[in-house]
């Protein structure tokens, strides 16, 4: 007769438990240990000294107000930017009956192809207040005698434009699927009693989905206030310093020895404000469910006809498409196809040649960085998508037994999303310098960053996926004599397919394009391709740069192209 | 055969513990189709999922066969995968990945030759009609089809015992009724011991050789179909099948207290009825009898008689197609009576009416209602 204590489930979610656990509270509490421990050139293992000086010298420090000071404008303009574009697209696709809607909401997703330090490059090419092609034929057209201005992007509206624009599609990803999911019976109660559309929009429809846009918009602060790509690109030439850049520059200064000390501080001071948003942030999406319906039957929400409007709608989301994705990409391939940068012209044009994308590969640095990137991508995407299983599985069907583990469970696998990429990085440094594994200084220490931030995002894909998926299909698998292991992978897994082929997909791409975990943790054997652009821009090798730049363009998309294929496929196979 | 004793079972609910089971014991010989009837929430399919193994109750103990696959005082616990009984879902669960042949076969594929597979599963799917489905995808078949299927998937590994829970609760009436019977065909064909779990009162008499009815978490009463609605022991279980009439009475100070029967006084007369409870002297309780037991007469008809009669005034007449649905109103109370469509009198009316002693049965007042009568196996 068997006892229920230790059987395959349960050994399968302590073993979960245990690596979640690890993987995220490990490095949190390195990171405080550091804080407080007087290092200066020392590393945090071998300072001996307890105390405050690191948090003391943060606060007393003249830079530090600064600091704080561009952040918050940086994140307040970036968001005055990104989210009106963003809720504007979701109400037009979602809510209107603007023409070509498929098309649009898939190419509205075509920024993410390009990583957000590409974007940089290509906005500095379009606006370096010097040689920037804009400032170039603004300049012309009104006929201006100075050479450099009117725009510069070196500056914090600059920084704040990039950023902004970066941050639509997600955005407009999240944002958009509240607007899906509002009763349409309540704007029809609006027009009921009378009101036109204007009205009901107004005070109906948005009311409604205010908590989802204070959702979104704290979600989004944490985004931008843990960016790194675009501050550290462009807040560099215009000695613009935000939180998550300073940590960089404390362990990578050009001057003295990296103060961990001050780092980590830093870093917990970022934590602890992400940590507060997002506990506010889960206060208000806990009780979204009120303006919902559950779509058994498809009810559609009405479509507004913009009658008039529909010509200026349309043409906004060109002109965004274009200024987000055509415009920068164009420059970056005019960049690679000139041996020395030059503005357009007649002369330009006779210099183009495609010699660049034939001569980097004699690089070996290029070589291995793409090499080591498409390794990393896919041993990421991988480990994300099996340890988002085990994570969604122990949450959703583990919740009646032992409701308590599984709930902390979810808690510490959302963790990652509060935790700077950058902060990850540093404590990650912290913990492995000596031990307990030997990954310092490989490509692991940078694929164990990625997945660590990556289990948020993975593991809510999969427990939402398999809440879909009713409970009783695993225990008929259990009826008919299946034990655990093969109920999970004969009847869970393929049910899950969707949802593991979305990760997989998500997960490479990000890994692929990521830039700050890379360049705090990166030697010259486990460069990436990201670092590598970084390092190419930083020495003058625009060229060089904007070739990589195109080539990990090329790869993004048809990774996430393949992502499509392969949905389409399955479910075309199961009709 | 299943031996079921003492089951209780505790949930954690949203507002602390759910006792979703108390006490619940019952045994279903082999063979039998043993069925669990109750109203939503009153434990029927926890019952059912802890036979399963699917929930482990808190106490008590379950033997199928002679083989004991719980027993709370030495922790035994026999988890699901191994206890060999075959289960259909209220949902089917029939798993949209695969065919109808892949689901069927699921069961016995590790266990068997792909030449054995093939027959079994052949032969399971052409006994309940599916064998020219056999290679189409799950979800692209009907309600009634995916039920056949997920009954194939139960029985194809020859489970010594079948568990149903609500099975035919998704299908359109006419074909629940078709279902009823073949369920019940194939199941006594198979000689195989059933247990069903239902709220269908209906499908419940028609199918079980004995029913167990449920309510909150208990095992109020078992007999079979006919002891269940005609001799009641419990007012809960004359309360949920059919519809009954209740109404409040005295017992009565001498009168024929012989075997049985005791007589009792009420608003519109005196009556003997079939004793269910132990009575005293002027002890309040509640006469029990069925609409369709109430016989109309004249008035010349009942004038011999001096006890278990009435009078009324005819209140409303709705027309059910074989039989008509009848208030009377007689003082205070309301009667409910069933009657033949041609012996119906109109609204309005004055009526007279007889009840068989034998109709009648006497229940303890409302407030006695936790009494439970459960004697020994649960049998009667």
């Amino acid at each position: 007769m068997n006892k229920r204590k230790f059987t395959t489930r349960s050994w399968a979610f302590g073993l979960t438990l245990l690596v979640v656990s690890y993987l995220v509270l490990v490095p949190l509490v390195m990171l405080f240990y550091a804080s407080i421990k007087s290092t200066e050139d020392k590393l945090p293992f071998e300072a001996t000294v307890t105390t405050l000086s690191n948090y003391a010298l943060l606060f007393t420090s003249p830079s530090t107000l600064p600091i704080l000071l561009n952040t918050l404008l940086f994140t307040a303009g970036s968001l005055a930017i990104g989210l009106p574009i963003a809720i504007l697209f979701a109400w037009l696709l979602e809510r209107t009956a603007i023409p070509a809607r498929k098309w649009f909401s898939a190419l509205i997703l075509l920024p993410m192809t390009i990583p957000s330090l590409l974007s940089a490059i290509a906005w500095i090419q379009l606006l370096d207040p010097r040689i920037g092609l804009v400032n170039i034929m603004v300049r012309a057209v009104l006929g201006m005698k100075a050479d450099t201005g009117p725009f510069d992007i070196y500056s914090l509206y600059g920084m704040c434009l990039v950023q902004g624009l970066r941050l639509v599609p997600s955005a407009y990803l999240m944002i958009s699927a509240s607007f899906r999911a509002m009763d349409p019976s309540l704007e029809e109660q609006s027009s009921m009693a009378g009101r036109n559309i204007a009205q009901t929009t107004m005070r109906v429809t948005l009311p409604i989905v205010r908590p989802a846009l204070l959702a979104a918009l704290i979600y989004y602060i944490i985004v931008v206030v843990e960016a790194f790509d675009v501050p550290g690109l462009l807040g560099f030439t215009a000695r613009i310093r935000v939180l998550s850049t300073a940590i960089y520059w404390a362990t990578h200064s050009e001057v003295g020895l990296p103060d961990y000390g001050l780092a980590s501080a830093l870093g917990m001071v970022v934590l602890v404000m992400a940590l507060i948003l997002m506990w506010l942030y889960h206060l208000l999406t806990k009780h979204q469910e009120r303006f919902t319906t559950i779509t058994g039957k498809g009810y559609r929400p009405r479509q507004i006809r913009l009658g008039t409007w529909t010509i200026p709608a349309v043409a906004v989301c060109i002109f965004y498409l274009f200024i987000a994705v055509i415009l920068p990409f164009l420059m970056l391939l005019w960049t690679s196809v000139q041996p020395f940068y030059s503005v357009p012209s007649v002369d330009a044009f006779s210099r183009v040649t495609f010699e660049g994308y034939s001569s980097i590969w004699s690089d070996g640095n290029v070589v291995r960085s793409v090499w080591n990137t498409i390794k990393l991508a896919l041993v990421t995407a991988t480990a994300s998508v099996f340890l988002s299983i085990f994570v969604g599985w122990c949450v959703v069907r583990q919740k009646q037994e032992s409701g308590f583990l599984a709930k902390y469970l979810a808690t510490v696998s959302f963790l990652p999303q509060s935790v700077p990429s950058i902060v990850i990085a540093l404590a990650l440094i912290f913990v492995y310098i000596r031990f307990p594994l030997p990954i310092y200084g490989t490509l692991w220490i940078i694929a164990l960053a990625m997945t660590t931030r990556y289990i948020a995002f993975s593991s809510r894909t999969t427990t939402a996926a398999l809440m879909q998926v009713h409970g009783e299909l695993e225990e008929a698998s259990q009826m008919s004599g299946a034990p655990w292991l093969r109920t999970l992978r004969k009847i869970t897994m393929p049910l899950l397919a969707p949802a593991m082929i979305n990760v997989f997909f998500w997960v490479a791409v990000h890994a692929m394009q990521e830039l700050s975990m890379a360049l705090m943790l990166y030697n010259p054997k486990t460069i990436v391709v990201s670092a590598t652009i970084w390092n190419m821009w930083q020495n003058g090798k625009t060229a060089d740069a904007a070739v990589l730049g195109v080539l990990l363009i090329f790869m993004s998309a048809l990774l996430l192209l393949g992502g499509q294929v392969l949905s389409h496929m399955r479910g075309k196979s199961h009709q | 055969m299943i031996y079921v004793k003492d089951l209780a079972k505790i949930f954690q609910g949203p507002k602390g513990e759910v006792r979703a089971l108390r006490g619940v014991s019952f045994t279903a010989e082999r063979g039998q189709l043993f069925t669990l009837l109750g109203s939503s929430g009153c434990g029927k399919t926890t019952t059912l999922r802890c036979i399963a193994g699917l929930e482990q109750p808190v106490e008590g103990e379950i033997v199928v066969d002679d083989r004991a696959v719980f027993r709370a005082s030495d922790g035994t616990f026999i988890p699901p995968e191994q206890r060999r009984m075959g289960m259909v879902f209220q949902s089917y669960a029939i798993w949209p990945h695969m065919t109808v042949f892949q689901n069927v076969a699921y069961p016995l594929s590790q266990a068997v030759s792909r030449k054995e597979l093939k027959e079994r599963v052949g032969r399971v799917l052409d006994q309940l009609g599916l064998g020219n489905l056999s290679d189409r995808l799950a979800p692209n078949l009907s309600g009634g089809q995916q039920q056949r299927v997920a009954l194939a998937r139960a029985l194809v590994a020859q489970p010594q015992v079948l568990l149903l829970d609500e099975p035919l609760s998704n299908l359109d009436a006419r074909l629940r009724e078709q279902m009823r019977f073949e369920l019940k065909a194939l199941q006594e064909s198979l000689n195989i011991t059933t247990v069903y779990v239902t709220h269908d009162q209906e499908e419940a008499l028609a199918m079980s050789d004995r029913i167990g009815l449920m309510h909150d978490g208990v095992l109020v009463e078992v007999g079979s179909p006919t002891d269940l609605y005609l001799r009641p022991a419990h007012k809960i279980t004359a309360d949920f099948l059919g519809t009954s009439n209740f109404v409040p009475v005295t017992v009565l100070h001498g009168g024929s207290q012989t075997g049985d029967e005791m007589s009792v006084e009420c608003s519109i007369g005196s009556f003997i009825a079939k004793r269910s409870v132990e009575w005293q002297p002027g002890m309040p309780a509640t006469l029990f009898f069925r609409p369709e037991y109430i016989e109309l007469a004249n008035e010349s008809d009942t004038a011999g008689m001096k006890l278990n009669k009435g009078t009324g005034i005819v209140e409303r007449v709705v027309f059910l197609g074989n039989s008509t649905d009848i208030v009377i109103r007689c003082g205070e109370t309301r009667l409910r009576v069933r009657e033949h469509p041609a012996r119906t009198p109109a609204p309005g009316k004055p009526v007279h009416f007889t009840i068989a002693p034998d109709a009648c049965i006497v229940f303890p007042a409302a407030s006695d209602d936790r009494k439970i009568v459960s004697s020994k196996e649960g049998e009667r």
